[in-house]
């Protein structure tokens, strides 16, 4: 397989800034993003705070990106990005079934994850999972909860059903959902995991349900979920000044690696990143 | 070198054994399994004096059953028989080696 040098996870400000910077030092790279690079550009009404470009829409700026990554022939890979695995030497990122393979890595998926539930944290593993598909079979005739936030939620909860004993889905969205008929629908908010080393219970507003497992299932990944082992800091992900990551030759910019949310910030972080991966790429060889 | 256990050879490989003996619990349909094998098969070659055992789910119902494997994968770290260390998911490497390296 394919072993690019640098993967770099995200569309935006960061992750463009990385990329063109990495394709300066000659080095092999993919980009994962998103047509319109990033939600948070587009939608931007007046931007007065990007050094050169006073008084420009998150449009025009993105029309600006778009001119540059072109100008220096980086092309961007439009798929999500689902886990990327730590093995020692290389990465493994897996896009749904495809799988990529590159030497080093940066995280600017930028933030918007939703905030963990109360014991999600704590019981993971021990009955908290998110991904049902993958975990399912150890919930064979037991009772377990899929909490949903997006409809292909339901699609998992109709799988597990078919191994639990009894299963309850807590939709955290209104819409008419397409579950199996054995399914329990718990209009709920959910407050709290709890048990003793155990998930127990899932504690809702006016009602508590015992079950075994709760699976809980969102649109965004957190960066801990999308590169298992990642070290988090007040719910970003840990860096040093040359943007170094917990895991040896895993980088992170922008958004997800903290405040202040702003563009340039995370374009210069995309920056270093980009050179502490071209760095870290040397000392290997 | 990874050893494959069983519910029927566990008190013999794991549980009767001196030293450290690292399981890892698996199943052929888990994709973060399927990455840390190979991950779990290097450190074995290279840590020298630890045994390496790996339990297929599926198969070994009982184990499985006696130490409440609720998510694969899940390695765990043995010491003269009893369970000292305990790891879900897919790990990096340098992690699941220093956690092994912590015990001998
Ligand atoms: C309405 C609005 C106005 C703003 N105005 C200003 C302003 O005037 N000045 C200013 O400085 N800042 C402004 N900001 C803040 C600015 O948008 C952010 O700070 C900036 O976009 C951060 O860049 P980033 O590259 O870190 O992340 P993002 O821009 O969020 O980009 C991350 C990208 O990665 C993608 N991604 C995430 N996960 C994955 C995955 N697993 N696989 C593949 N791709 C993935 C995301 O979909 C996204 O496209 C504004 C924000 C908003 C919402």
């Amino acid at each position: 397989m394919k072993r690019y040098d640098i993967a770099i996870i995200g569309s935006g400000p960061a992750g463009l800034s990385a990329a063109i910077n990495s394709k300066i030092r000659n080095k092999d790279i993919i980009v994962f993003g998103y047509k319109d690079f990033s939600s948070k550009l587009v939608k931007a009404p007046k931007i007065n705070n990007y050094l050169g470009f006073h008084d420009i829409s998150g449009i025009e700026l993105k029309e600006k990106f778009e001119e540059h990554i072109n100008a220096m022939n980086v092309e961007l890979t439009y798929e999500r990005v689902n886990n990327i695995y730590a093995m020692g030497d290389y990465f493994s990122i897996m896009v749904n079934e495809t799988m990529y393979e590159a030497k080093a890595v940066i995280i600017t998926t930028g933030i918007e994850y939703t905030k963990p539930l109360k014991g999600e944290e704590e019981f993971l593993g021990r009955g908290v999972g998110y991904c049902a598909t993958c975990d399912a079979p150890l919930y064979r005739d037991k009772v377990v909860t899929v909490i949903g936030y997006n409809k292909e939620a339901e699609e998992e909860a109709n799988y597990v059903s078919e191994l639990a004993s009894k299963l309850y889905y807590v939709p955290m969205y209104k819409d008419h959902y397409d579950l199996r008929e054995n399914i329990e629908v718990v209009n709920e908010k959910p407050v709290d995991i709890v048990g003793d080393d155990r998930v127990q219970k899932l504690i809702m507003t006016s009602r508590e349900i015992e079950t075994q497992g709760v699976f809980v299932l969102k649109d965004s990944i957190s960066p801990a979920q999308l590169v298992p082992g990642l070290l988090m800091e007040d719910g970003h992900i840990k860096v040093d000044r040359t943007m170094k990551t917990n895991i040896e030759g895993c980088f992170a910019a922008g958004d997800c690696i903290g405040k202040p949310y702003q563009y340039i910030k995370a374009a210069g972080e995309g920056l270093i990143a980009a050179l502490s991966a071209v760095s870290y790429l040397d000392s290997k060889k | 070198m990874i050893k494959e256990i069983m519910d029927s050879s566990f008190l013999e490989e794991v549980e009767k054994q001196e030293g450290v003996v690292v399981v890892d619990f698996w199943a052929a349909w888990c994709g973060p399994c399927k990455m840390l094998a190979p991950v779990v098969e290097e450190l074995s070659n290279e840590i020298p004096g630890v045994k390496f055992g790996k339990v297929n789910v599926d198969n070994n119902p009982q184990i499985s059953q006696n130490f409440r494997i609720a998510s694969i994968p899940t390695i765990m770290v043995f010491k003269d028989g009893n369970v000292i260390d305990t790891m879900v998911g897919f790990r990096p490497k340098s992690e699941l080696e220093n956690m092994i390296k912590k015990h001998i």
